[in-house]
C-alpha cells in the first residue's frame, strides 16, 4: 500500500497535511522522512492546522520537541541533531503529551526501533530547485489498514484539486 | 537531621521531609506525571511543616529505573538544591524503595516498574531485619520474560509496583505462590527514600553530586544509523 502525490507549492503540501489530520486519532505516530528543506515541517504545519492548533508550528530542529494543543495534542519531534539512541530515549517520546496526543517525528525513519510499530510513514522528496514536492505515504502496522481506503479517497480528491495526484 | 526526599520515577510525583525518627510531611500526586509540581509541593510542605529550606541537611533522590522525563526533573531539582544548600545527596533506586515498602514478609519480593513500550524494570529482594537485600541485578524485560525468570525462583513471591499491577494477568500465570502487594504500594514513595537514606547520611556514605544520574537499563549507547542524514549532507 502506497499513496503518491505531487504538490507544487508549500500551501498544497499543507493541504495534504490537513487531509492526513482528519484521519489521525489518539496515540497515532507519523514519521516524516526527507532531506533538509523537503517540506517535513511544512507538512506538519498542515497537520497542525487540521487538528485545530492555533499556535504557529515551527521547526523543532533546535528545540528537539515542540508540543501543541488542538483537537488532539501534538508532539512534534525532530531527531536530526541527535547522535545516540540514548539521546532519543532522553526525549521520553513515550511520555510526551496526554493520552490524546499524536506523535509526529521528523527523520523518524532513523530511529524506527524506538517508535510504535503502528505508524504512517510520509516521505517527501524535492528536486532541490523547484517548489515541487513528491509525497509518498506508506502505512505500517494494522491500524492504518482499516483507514487506508478512505484516506486514499480523501487524498485523491485533494490530489485532483491540486492537479497533482500521481497514484 | 532533616532529609528531603524527591521521587519521580513513575507517574507519581512524591516529595517528603523526614528525620531518623519520623516523617514530618509528605505529598504524593498519583495519576499522571506532574514533575512540574516538585518545587511547588516542596514549598507547600515547608509552609505546612513550618520548616525552612536551610534546615534540610541531606537530599535523597529516586534515580529510577523509570520514566525519563520525571527522573530528569526530579534528579536535576535534587542536585540543584544539594549544590545551592551545600548539603550531601544520596541516590536510591525506585526498585529498592518499592521493595523496602513491603519488607515485612518472609516471601521473596519482586519489585516491578512499568518501563513503557511493553517492558518492565525489575529486581528481586529478600527481606532482612530492618530492610531488604537485593538478590538480582536490575533488569529490563518483557512481562513474558519476567514470568519465565520468576518461574525458576523457589518458594513464595510477593510482586510489588505499577508494573506488577499493569501485567497482573500475565504474572498470575505463576499461580497461587505469587501474591500481589496492595495497589497503594504501586509507586515508590519519597518517604521511603528518606527512611532508606537516613542511615547513609548518618554514616556519611554520600554520593558524589555528579555521580547521581538516572539509571538506564536499556541498551542505549548505540549510535543512530544516520546513513540518510550523511547522504543528505553531501547532496
Amino acid at each position: 500500500m502506497r499513496i503518491e502525490l505531487r504538490t507544487e507549492t508549500p500551501e498544497q503540501t499543507r493541504e495534504v497535511g490537513g487531509v492526513l489530520a482528519t484521519f489521525l486519532g489518539p496515540r497515532d505516530t507519523v514519521i516524516l522522512t526527507g532531506d533538509l528543506g523537503a517540506g517535513k515541517t511544512t507538512l506538519v504545519q498542515g497537520i497542525g492546522r487540521g487538528l485545530g492548533v492555533e499556535e504557529h508550528v515551527a521547526s523543532p530542529t533546535f528545540t528537539l520537541v515542540r508540543e501543541y494543543a488542538g483537537r488532539l495534542d501534538v508532539a512534534h519531534v525532530d531527531v536530526y541533531r541527535l547522535e545516540r539512541i540514548q539521546d532519543v530515549m532522553d526525549l521520553g517520546l513515550d511520555e510526551l503529551g496526554g493520552p490524546d496526543r499524536v506523535l509526529l517525528v521528523e527523520w523518524g525513519d532513523a530511529i524506527e526501533e524506538l517508535l510504535p510499530g503502528d505508524r504512517l510513514v510520509v516521505e517527501l522528496t524535492t528536486d532541490g530547485v523547484s517548489e515541487t514536492r513528491r509525497i509518498a505515504i506508506v502505512p505500517q502496522g494494522r491500524s492504518w489498514a482499516a483507514r487506508w481506503e478512505r484516506l486514499e479517497q480523501a487524498l485523491a480528491a485533494t490530489g485532483d484539486a491540486l492537479e497533482g495526484f500521481a497514484g | 537531621m532533616i532529609v528531603l526526599g524527591i521521587e519521580t520515577s513513575t507517574p507519581q510525583t512524591s516529595v517528603a521531609l523526614g528525620t531518623e525518627q519520623e516523617t514530618l510531611g509528605k505529598v504524593s500526586l498519583a495519576g499522571a506525571a506532574r514533575q512540574e509540581f516538585v518545587t511547588p509541593v516542596l514549598e507547600q510542605l515547608l509552609t505546612w511543616t513550618g520548616l525552612e529550606l536551610g534546615q534540610v541537611g541531606g537530599i535523597a533522590v529516586g534515580v529510577g529505573p523509570g520514566l525519563f522525563t520525571g527522573l530528569r526533573v526530579g534528579i536535576e531539582t535534587a542536585k540543584s538544591l544539594a549544590q545551592v544548600l551545600s548539603i550531601p545527596i544520596v541516590g536510591i533506586t525506585s526498585l529498592d524503595a518499592l521493595a523496602f515498602s513491603v519488607r515485612h514478609t518472609h516471601k521473596l519480593i519482586v519489585a516491578v516498574i512499568d518501563g513503557r513500550r511493553g517492558e518492565t524494570f525489575y529486581a528481586v529482594y529478600r527481606a532482612l531485619p530492618g530492610g531488604v537485600v537485593r538478590g538480582s541485578d536490575y533488569e529490563v524485560a518483557t512481562p513474558d520474560h519476567l514470568c519465565a525468570e520468576l518461574e525458576i525462583l523457589p518458594g513464595e513471591l510477593l510482586a510489588v509496583g505499577n508494573g506488577a499491577i499493569l501485567y497482573r494477568d500475565q504474572l498470575a500465570e505463576l499461580g497461587s505462590r505469587l501474591e500481589f502487594a496492595s495497589s497503594i504500594r504501586a509507586h515508590p514513595e519519597a518517604a521511603a527514600l528518606v527512611e532508606l537514606a537516613v542511615p547513609r547520611f548518618l554514616r556519611e556514605d554520600y554520593d558524589r553530586l555528579y555521580d547521581v544520574t538516572p539509571m538506564y537499563l536499556r541498551r542505549s549507547d548505540a549510535e543512530i544509523a544516520w546513513d540518510r542524514r550523511e547522504r543528505g549532507a553531501g547532496a
